[in-house]
């Protein structure tokens, strides 16, 4: 069985390609396997937010192919991928982005929703994420009476709820203080765990950095620093070739 | 969900949102009473026209009206009346003679339209006795008395008791003259007609006509409307030789003017709701470009177009048609209120309106036959107004709307 969710091939962008090309992303291979807990890092401007949207089908590459689960995505028209995320891809936002006019628990429903899925399996999976991420009580509030780590935990639950076969956080913990973004790492590592999600997030918090499974380096659009999934590091020269310490 | 969302997402700015509503209910409330107040005029002068100047149904000889030639009388008038008035649709049936002629003062002379009319039954008909507003009417112990019109009278500087002559001519070719003596003068809510239709008594004409006991007019006046087209066509097939016309043939400016106002009062409130889609337009701009960063979320979250589109769509809708309930109420309110006790206009101009035929004053009424077409006019000018913010929500690039 293929255990691959991401698979990248040679991608870039480019910004301004006519006047100053800027490599926002430039030349990454990235292969991420099911389950795996890995944390983008790099200095601001590195290009891990560019690289999570092209790996999100938010954005086109320039250059390179991504197959998510076998699949193409840079192949797939407008609303193909957005039929493509609804059904295969988690987001979390650096700033939570929660509908403010639904509750708690709408929130996380929404794409559920989106996607057709009956009531019943609806709230089976509802209380059994709320309860995950310790918000049962919250679930008819609406974000604007919820704190910052509450609401980032409404929005992993939102990201969670449909299965997705993946997970990519942008910053997840950038707004929050250090007890609600531990309290979060917490939740994810543990969904990780128990339902053997794959997450890529994108941060520059070493709480987050500390806890993921895998770091990739990201500096100048080029991935620098790879550590496997068994915690050895590659580290990648600019000329691409890696070796293996 | 969506539904839920757009419904909730018009009361996430309150103030804004019942500014437009409030906008919409003054907007379909000012078009109602326009509606309500050309129904209630268009009403009450059909009602002038049928109760006081031409009844439903007028029956003549075929020729007579081609040029008014006294010789065309209808024969066998009396037995047609006899008919006519055991039909149970009709309220009351009244005959007359017609001819053309002069009405000469020692200061000068005028040309009138004569009828010959009996009275207590005119009075019942064209309802003649409440017009007079001077002098007493027929007197049935006198003779050779004329009811003539305020206009006429002042034109001619006549009053009650004065003389005047009429001139015509007989059915044998003859001229006839004959001297008259005010009895009365009336005041319609037709200027025009007053200055030249003058009343005398039936039996008078048809003598100086020499017609005997022929007439040239039956006036039909029915106890229901709706019944018109019925009785029309049941007297054209039992008097196949008369001509059998109802007041819509007889005056079809009335038809006419009654069916342009109904356009235009629809235009009106075409424009009224076009001014208002542009507020509802930038309320909603202002509203997406607000959530410009949620509406790219929900995009990244898979969320389609056309469900992008349906929130935009419904939360325009809800907007426009949260007014319209206060603007129906106010406008059933208020219309209902002068429907009972009637709006003066005469501050309009008492004689340009009578010189149209219109009474001053109007009893409007609200338009309850065209409600739906107006409400489906605001759900259109929802759906319109909806069409350009909704364009601008789905130009929204996911990746672009989060950056914000």
């Amino acid at each position: 069985m293929n255990n691959t969710v991401i698979d990248a091939h040679n991608i870039s962008k480019v910004y301004n390609p006519e006047t100053i090309p800027v490599y926002a992303v430039n030349s990454v291979h990235l292969h991420l396997a099911r389950g795996e807990f890995a944390a983008l890092v790099g200095p601001s401007g590195s290009g891990k937010t560019t690289l999570l949207n092209l790996i999100g089908g938010l954005d086109k590459p320039d250059v390179g192919e991504i197959f998510i689960n076998g699949v193409d995505i840079t192949k797939l028209s407008v609303n193909q991928l957005i039929n493509f995320r609804l059904h295969n891809i988690g987001f979390v936002f650096q700033s939570f982005n929660l509908i403010p006019v639904l509750t708690a628990k709408e929130n996380a429903e929404f794409i559920m929703l989106l996607q057709g899925r009956r009531k019943r399996e609806r709230e089976k999976r509802l209380t059994q994420l709320f309860k995950q991420i310790g918000l049962e009580e919250k679930m008819n509030t609406r974000p604007a009476e919820l704190s910052g780590g509450q609401q980032q935990r409404i929005a992993v639950a939102r990201a969670l709820a449909s299965k997705p076969q993946f997970v990519l956080a942008d910053e997840p913990t950038a707004n929050l203080d250090s007890n609600s973004a531990s309290n979060l790492l917490d939740i994810m590592a543990k969904l990780n765990a128990e339902e053997n999600m794959t997450f890529l997030f994108s941060t520059h918090d070493p709480r987050v950095i500390e806890r993921a499974a895998r770091v990739i380096t990201l500096v100048d659009g080029k991935i620098t620093v790879d550590t496997a999934p068994t915690g050895s590091l590659h580290i990648k020269h600019e000329d691409a070739h890696s070796e293996k310490i | 969900m969506i539904f839920i969302m757009a419904w909730r997402n018009i009361w996430r700015n309150k103030m804004r949102s019942i500014v437009i509503m409030l906008s919409v209910s003054i907007g379909l409330f000012a078009g109602i009473a326009v509606l309500a107040l050309y129904k209630g005029m268009m009403r009450s002068r059909v009602r002038t026209v049928i109760d006081a100047e031409i009844s439903h149904i007028q029956i003549h000889q075929k020729e007579f009206k081609k040029d008014y030639d006294p010789a065309y009388t209808l024969q066998a008038g009396d037995s047609i009346q006899a008919i006519i008035r055991r039909m149970k649709q009709v309220k009351f049936v009244a005959r007359r003679s017609i001819t053309q002629g002069m009405l000469n003062t020692p200061t000068g002379s005028a040309g009138v339209q004569i009828n010959g009319i009996e009275p207590d039954i005119e009075y019942q008909t064209s309802q003649l006795r409440e017009k007079i507003i001077k002098g007493e009417g027929f007197h049935s112990d006198k003779k050779n008395e004329i009811l003539i019109g305020k206009k006429l009278a002042d034109k001619m500087k006549l009053k009650t008791a004065s003389k005047l002559v009429l001139t015509f001519t007989d059915t044998a070719g003859n001229i006839v003259s004959a001297a008259f003596r005010v009895a009365g003068i009336y005041q319609s809510q037709n200027a025009p007609l007053d200055e030249v239709v003058v009343y005398v008594e039936l039996r008078t004409l048809s003598a100086l006509l020499l017609v005997g006991n022929s007439f040239h007019e039956i006036a039909i006046l029915l106890k229901d409307d709706d019944d018109l087209l019925f009785v029309q066509r049941e007297l054209e097939q039992r008097f196949p030789g008369y001509l059998v016309e109802s007041w819509k043939q007889i005056s079809p400016e009335t038809e006419l003017l009654v069916k342009t106002v109904d356009e235009y009062s629809y235009i009106i409130i075409i424009i009224i709701l076009f001014a208002l889609a542009f507020g509802i337009v930038n309320t909603m701009l202002m509203a997406i470009l607000e959530r410009t960063r949620e509406i790219g979320m929900m995009v990244a979250l898979g969320t389609t177009k056309s469900k992008v589109f349906l929130l935009v769509l419904f939360e325009t809708i809800l907007l426009t048609i949260a007014g319209t309930p206060l603007g129906l109420l106010a406008a059933l309110v208020v219309t209902g209120y002068y429907h009972k006790h009637g709006l003066d206009l005469s501050g309009m101009g008492k004689d340009m309106m009578a010189s149209f035929g219109f009474n001053t004053i109007v009893y409007p009424s609200f338009p309850i036959e065209k409600l739906l077409a107006i409400m489906l006019l605001v759900a259109g000018t929802a759906i319109v107004a909806s069409l350009l913010p909704a364009l601008k929500a789905l130009r929204l690039e996911a990746v672009k709307a989060l950056r914000r």
